[in-house]
């Protein structure tokens, strides 16, 4: 990294008055005004779930469209960042609650800097297993430390009256929960657009197509691919603090690796096509789990079988579909046009 | 002492047997199959089913058929036909497969665990430097080094072997020589996958069967792929050797790390050797 240009306020102002951007935001303000009058609590329960673990996948998700790496240990920035929000919320850290919240995120990014750092050496498959490898190991060291967790039973998250001028009440009702995190996606989409179109946001997709060329060209990789896991992890571990303290709990459960593998299917369901993509699969995959529990407890083949259909015959995934389905329509509108 | 050092012979032949159907697969399609540990689980299930009924013997063979089996439909179902696609897209495929193979074994045993004994032959102890040690896991012991003796004799001596080895080192080279390719593919991947299935029969009698034992034997097989290098067999020994005595000395002298000593240890041949023990930079 020679050079670091930052990104000009018109660049910014560009990407917040695209036509788009400002349609789909009103589009989400909107529905969020409908589901509260008309939403019953299952649906808003549902949608605050499905709205917390949509930045684990969009964590996922982004590594894999920044830096083509498929990540089976995204639970863990997530479940880490949980319990440092329980840890930051305990009394027992030195820092007042509200100053040890915001430092989570960054305490966790920093963590998983020095891991990327070791771990982005290895590509591809030996990525794959790495991930999945060291997921389960904080899993293991969570479920054994007793003292310093709860271990298996997990711990509970002391949630003080106020917290950012929000009463918790607010905090862990679904609705309060929903506004909150839908507004936390709404803002790191925009930051995380801004990066991928940022010098060191291209500079990450050139190492992904050919690491050695952009050796070539003068640039160090070897930072920025730790930066863009680090990165990867700090979005999950935003939700992991959403999570603990809509919850009020955290168990070593949300550090399984089977809920890693969740995060990927949903990262896959919604196809890496659009950086939305992961969002909107995570949305999907809550509902086909609640709509299909009801017709049969076979929940885990349908998910399997569903992956490999996705992932042979779908590889774009949702947001490739809807991005065909755009473009077809707008070709349609043209040609109308100029008939 | 000489206990430890034997349990963790047991414990590391047993993840040796699983590691090499990982490298044999791995060598030829140069895919690592996420379902290994779900074979390894149904090859416990299917033998457990059939040892109750009709003993044990034949319990470790219907495993090692219906797994064999097993391998083939995969490899002819999934491997062959995504060959040409990126090895990601196979490692999510086979992933599916693993979620499916999991479901199909709750909903047919159930979820609660099960425990089988071993036969009558191998049951009892035998007193090792004056300790009582279990027959069993000496046959273990035994029954995995003749299954990695064979199969390393069958890759170095045998004509299959060497097209085996040909067809792994370069597959459209070996096809033009007059290898058939379309057979070696089958038959490899149904060997790895009725190794998986045996080595889960085998380990059933001192390991209980739950529904879970699949993927926690694939974390471990993979940390031995890790720390050994990625498709190689003396590395994959190498590695679940070390991995099986670190396991025993470690459950004696710090209980309480010794889940978290072979992730460790990966830890530390990543930071100095990335590449694994037996691993070349390629």
């Amino acid at each position: 990294m020679t050079t670091i240009s930052t990104i000009g306020n018109d660049r910014v102002a560009g990407i917040l008055l695209r036509r788009s951007t400002l349609v789909s935001a009103l589009v989400v303000v909107a529905a969020l005004f409908a589901v509260e009058s008309l939403g019953s609590r299952i649906l808003v329960s549902l949608l605050t779930q499905a709205a917390i673990v949509s930045l684990l996948a969009l964590g996922v998700g982004v590594l894999t469209r920044i830096s083509g790496l498929v990540s089976f240990g995204h639970a863990a920035p997530f479940g880490l960042g949980a319990y440092g929000a329980a840890w930051a919320l305990s009394g027992g850290s030195a820092l007042p609650p509200e100053a040890g919240l915001i430092v989570v995120v960054p305490l966790v990014a920093a963590v998983f800097f020095l891991v990327g750092l070791v771990v982005s050496r290895l590509e591809g498959i030996g990525f794959s297993m790495l991930t999945l490898a060291l997921g389960q190991a904080v899993f293991v060291a969570v479920s054994k430390f007793r003292g310093l967790t709860g271990g298996a039973d997990g711990v509970v998250v002391n949630l003080p009256r106020r917290l950012f001028g929000l009463s918790s009440d607010t905090v862990q009702s679904p609705y309060g929960m929903l506004v909150l995190s839908v507004t936390a996606i709404g803002l790191l989409y925009v930051e995380l657009r801004l990066f991928e179109l940022s010098h060191l946001g291209r500079l990450a997709v050139a190492i992904r197509e050919n690491e050695e060329r952009t050796r070539f060209l003068g640039y160090g990789v070897r930072a920025l691919k730790a930066a863009v896991f680090a990165l990867s992890a700090a979005v999950a571990a935003l939700g992991g603090v959403l999570y603990a303290l809509y919850q009020g709990f955290v168990s070593p459960e949300i550090l399984h690796w089977s809920f890693s593998g969740s995060a990927l299917i949903m990262a896959i369901l919604g196809g890496s096509s659009a950086l939305w993509g992961p969002i909107a699969g995570a949305f999907s995959f809550f509902f086909l789990r609640e709509g299909l529990n009801e017709l049969t407890s076979h929940w885990l083949a349908v998910l399997g079988a569903m992956l490999i259909v996705v992932t042979v015959a779908w590889p774009t995934g949702l947001s490739g579909g809807v991005e065909t389905l755009l473009r077809r329509l707008a070709g349609a509108a043209k040609r109308r046009d100029t008939q | 002492m000489l206990i430890n050092a034997l349990n963790g012979l047991v414990y590391g032949s047993l993840l040796f047997v699983l590691s090499s159907g990982l490298v044999l697969v791995y060598g030829l399609r140069r895919v690592v199959n996420f379902a290994h540990g779900a074979l390894y689980m149904l090859g416990a299930y299917i033998g457990y089913s059939i040892a109750i009924r009709f003993g044990f013997a034949a319990g470790v063979v219907a495993a090692a058929l219906a797994l064999g089996l097993v391998g083939v439909a995969l490899d002819l179902a999934i491997f062959r036909l995504l060959s040409a696609r990126n090895p990601l897209v196979t490692v999510i495929v086979t992933f599916g497969v693993m979620l499916i193979l999991e479901d199909f074994v709750r909903s047919v045993w159930g979820t609660q665990n099960y425990a089988i004994d071993p036969p009558q032959a191998l049951s009892g102890v035998v007193q090792i430097g004056g300790a009582p040690f279990p027959i069993y896991r000496l046959f273990v012991v035994a029954a995995s080094g003749v299954m990695a003796a064979t199969l390393a004799g069958w890759l170095r001596w045998g004509r299959t072997g060497l097209f085996v080895r040909a067809a792994s080192h370069d597959p459209s080279v070996a096809a033009m020589c007059g290898v058939r390719t379309a057979v070696i593919g089958p038959m490899v991947v149904g060997l790895g996958a009725a190794f998986a299935g045996v080595a889960g029969i085998v380990a059933a009698p001192f390991l209980s069967l739950n529904p879970s034992m699949g993927s926690e034997i694939l974390v471990l097989s993979f940390v031995v792929s890790v720390i050994g290098g990625l498709g190689s067999f003396p590395g994959a020994f190498a590695s679940a050797m070390l991995l099986g005595q670190v396991q025993a000395f470690g459950t004696v002298y710090t209980p309480e790390l010794a889940s978290l000593l072979p992730f460790l240890l990966m830890a530390l041949v990543l930071v100095f050797r990335p590449q694994g023990i037996a691993g070349s930079r390629a």
